[in-house]
């Protein structure tokens, strides 16, 4: 882990050039690419809206607006789009740019860390939409409480919460820090994984559809836990960091301290057992391709 | 192998590249999970091949040295080893200074990205910071003659254009050691020239090269040190006219066992013909009467047909095409149209014989041709075709020398006087 901070350290400069190609590819290489990072993930947004907030009435709690849903939706579709990009990206980077492994002395590690940084970049142009709509419907035309007077929660519902923010913001970058931490760690595992065996590719995109949806971002973790499923919950730190971004970005609210400790360590894992395995294996790397 | 190995004393100052019983064995795995299992519990599921095999190399500072050796004998396997891609199985290898490969030229290119871009991203791949990059940006812009296009996406280039930027930016790298894989013989003449040129100033500023071919020619006009290898280990190593004799021995073994290859499968091309005669056997004899697939530029051959009549034939002829691969009639001839003919009026069924035609000099410089068969019957007004068979033989020219460039080898002697305050000379070569 060290090694990679060293090596980072070193090779700034080809990072830079790396995030700047991957980025530029992709906004200005189409003649409307940034309007497309936009669009799409509004696009599945709405699509995700439609069935799980309308068909499958999927709420946080009772009467709860449809533009908090839709920005907790959307929250969730931001947070988990960065760790998916980077944990699909990073599994095949190493085949990939196997030209450069095979003919060219290239630290190898800079790969999986530009993905991040992309990914981060990408994630946080997301955030900003979330910030946007958190102002708007939080503080310049607030959502009203929907529920009535005397109201009590059943057990698991959640009572009505403004859209706020507020000091919890501070934790914002050791959230970052533990979510980039735990998807890189993974994204340097796969990606050696799968210079290794090239299976790994179609199993990792498979797993990762399967996660999604083990993941709360289209419905609420309440509804899982009263079918039984709590453990799918307890046992994904992905569940996690989405639980956390939200109490911070929308609710102002502290993330749990307990979580925060058990990402800590599932992050700390991750990232020492991805980087060692790759780093092991790195001088082999030109002659796996 | 072992001459160099006595000068390790003073290889502290002197060597840029020093390989001490240095060995590589790639793993060939059966399926691609026993790579999974070798990288996790050590398993041993594989079959070993050693690509390089107990190499002592010593290459001291501001040398050429030529690497030679059949595909597959081991090159690019060894040069991986010295640029530290990958790393040996055992042995160890010592390289002082800043190493610039020329593997693969390009090799870090988006096709996406302009010239411009794509130079800024490669310089970064190859270890230079922003401020080195902007330095030496406009040098590799303008070496790289690329006009406009430096600002177009690189998919758009040509092959040519795109090695002359790959070129241009890795011979900016000013590196101590610079290793070449063959990769000069892309790009038009004009570029060629710049490279030569560039490779010429690396070598007079003392920096280190390795160059790798499979082409002697190539090798003996850059290196004075050349070193053979095949199947993994070095054969030979010495001064260019040292290592040419062995190589040549070995290209020409190996050339006669490839073209007698290339004769077996051939069996496709056409042949006709009336079938009153039939060649039985052709073959071409080398200068010491060896049936051989593989001749020396500037040395005698035969070309000998073994022939045997079926039926009555009025006036037979037999004649031999010489071709180039790609088709090009280059010569063609027979016993009848010369100032002293042979004739051979009346054969029946029963005669036999041989027929040879003998060459004084191998007229033609490096490459592959083919022959085609001519036997005709010349009693009438044109002549008919007995037994025609194209491609009936396929061989091979090998020119070391190379004291000429192009198609044919031309016998001839050059002249040079001069007169003046230098004091006069007549000079004279042959050639």
């Amino acid at each position: 882990m060290l090694r990679l901070f060293h090596s980072l350290r070193r090779h700034a400069p080809l990072v830079r050039n790396f995030v700047d190609k991957d980025l530029r590819g992709r906004y200005v290489g189409s003649t409307v690419g940034f309007f497309w990072s936009l669009v799409n993930p509004l696009l599945s947004l709405a699509t995700y809206t439609f069935v799980f907030s309308y068909v499958l009435e999927s709420r946080w709690s009772p009467q709860q607006p449809l533009a908090q849903v839709v920005l907790m939706m959307y929250l969730g579709i931001v947070t988990w789009g960065c760790h998916a990009e980077i944990l699909s990206r990073c599994t095949g980077t190493l085949v990939e740019n196997g030209n450069l492994i095979k003919k060219v002395v290239f630290p190898s590690e800079v790969l999986p860390s530009y993905i991040a940084v992309s990914a981060l970049f990408n994630m946080l142009i997301g955030l900003g939409f979330v910030l946007l709509g958190v102002l708007i419907f939080g503080y310049i035309a607030p959502l009203a409480d929907p529920t009535p007077a005397g109201w009590t929660p059943a057990p698991g519902e959640l009572p009505f919460q403004p859209l706020r923010l507020g000091a919890s913001a501070l934790c914002l970058p050791l959230l970052f820090a533990l979510h980039l931490g735990f998807s890189v760690g993974m994204g340097f595992l796969l990606s050696t994984l799968n210079l290794i065996v090239r299976d790994v590719g179609h199993f990792a995109s498979a797993f990762l559809t399967i996660w999604m949806f083990g993941t709360p971002i289209f419905y609420p973790e309440a509804m899982v836990r009263e079918r039984g499923f709590g453990w799918v919950v307890d046992a994904n730190p992905m569940a996690w960091v989405v639980d956390s971004y939200r109490a911070i970005l929308l609710f102002g609210a502290w993330p749990e301290p307990l979580v925060l400790a058990k990402l800590t360590l599932v992050a700390g894992f991750a990232m020492w057992a991805g980087t060692r395995f790759f780093f092991k294996n790195q001088h082999r790397f030109a002659d796996f391709l | 192998m072992s001459e160099q190995a006595g000068q390790t004393a003073g290889r502290e100052r002197t060597s840029a590249i020093y390989a001490e019983d240095l060995s590589k064995c790639y793993r060939i795995y059966k399926k691609p999970i026993h790579k999974l299992w070798d990288v996790l519990f050590q398993s041993r599921s594989y079959q070993e091949f050693w690509a390089v095999r107990n190499v002592y190399l010593d290459i001291p500072h501001g040398s050429t040295v030529g690497i030679i050796g059949e595909n597959g004998a081991g090159k690019s396997s060894l040069l991986k080893l010295l640029t530290g891609i990958t790393i040996p199985s055992s042995g160890k290898v010592e390289v002082k200074g800043r190493v610039a490969s020329l593997l693969e030229l390009g090799a870090g290119f988006h096709p996406e990205f302009t010239g411009r871009e794509n130079i800024r991203l490669n310089c970064a791949i190859l270890g230079m910071t922003p401020e080195e990059t902007a330095a030496r940006f406009q040098k590799i812009v303008e070496f790289s003659e690329l006009g406009e296009f430096i600002d177009r996406p690189v998919k758009t280039y040509s092959s040519g254009m795109y090695v002359r930027l790959g070129f241009s930016v890795a011979a900016s790298v000013d590196p101590d050691i610079l290793i070449i894989d063959e990769a000069l013989s892309v790009g038009d003449e004009h570029f060629r020239g710049k490279c030569t040129n560039r490779l010429n100033e690396f070598r007079e500023q003392g920096k280190t090269i390795v160059f790798v071919s499979h082409d002697m020619g190539a090798v003996k006009s850059m290196c004075k040190w050349v070193v053979l290898m095949d199947q993994g280990r070095i054969l030979e190593q010495g001064t260019a006219e040292q290592v040419a004799d062995a190589y040549l021995k070995r290209a020409k073994a190996r050339g006669n066992e490839r073209m007698s290859m290339v004769q077996r499968g051939k069996s496709e091309y056409p042949r006709w013909g009336s079938g009153e005669v039939e060649v039985m056997h052709f073959e071409m004899l080398d200068e010491h009467r060896q049936p051989t697939h593989v001749i020396q530029t500037g040395r005698p051959y035969s070309i000998r047909m073994v022939w045997k009549a079926h039926r009555e034939c009025a006036n037979p002829v037999f004649g031999v095409g010489l071709y180039r691969t790609d088709g090009t009639y280059l010569n063609g001839s027979n016993h009848q149209w010369r100032e002293q003919p042979i004739e051979l009026l009346r054969v029946v069924p029963g005669d036999e014989g041989e027929v040879e035609i003998f060459v004084d000099r191998m007229p033609l410089q490096h490459g592959q041709y083919y022959l085609t068969l001519f036997l005709y019957d010349h009693s009438k007004a044109s002549p008919t075709a007995i037994d025609h068979r194209e491609h009936v033989f396929t061989f091979e020219v090998l020119d070391v020398e190379r004291a000429q460039h192009g198609l044919i080898a031309v016998p001839s002697r050059w002249t040079l006087t001069r007169r003046g305050p230098s004091g006069d000379a007549s000079l004279e070569s042959r050639a």
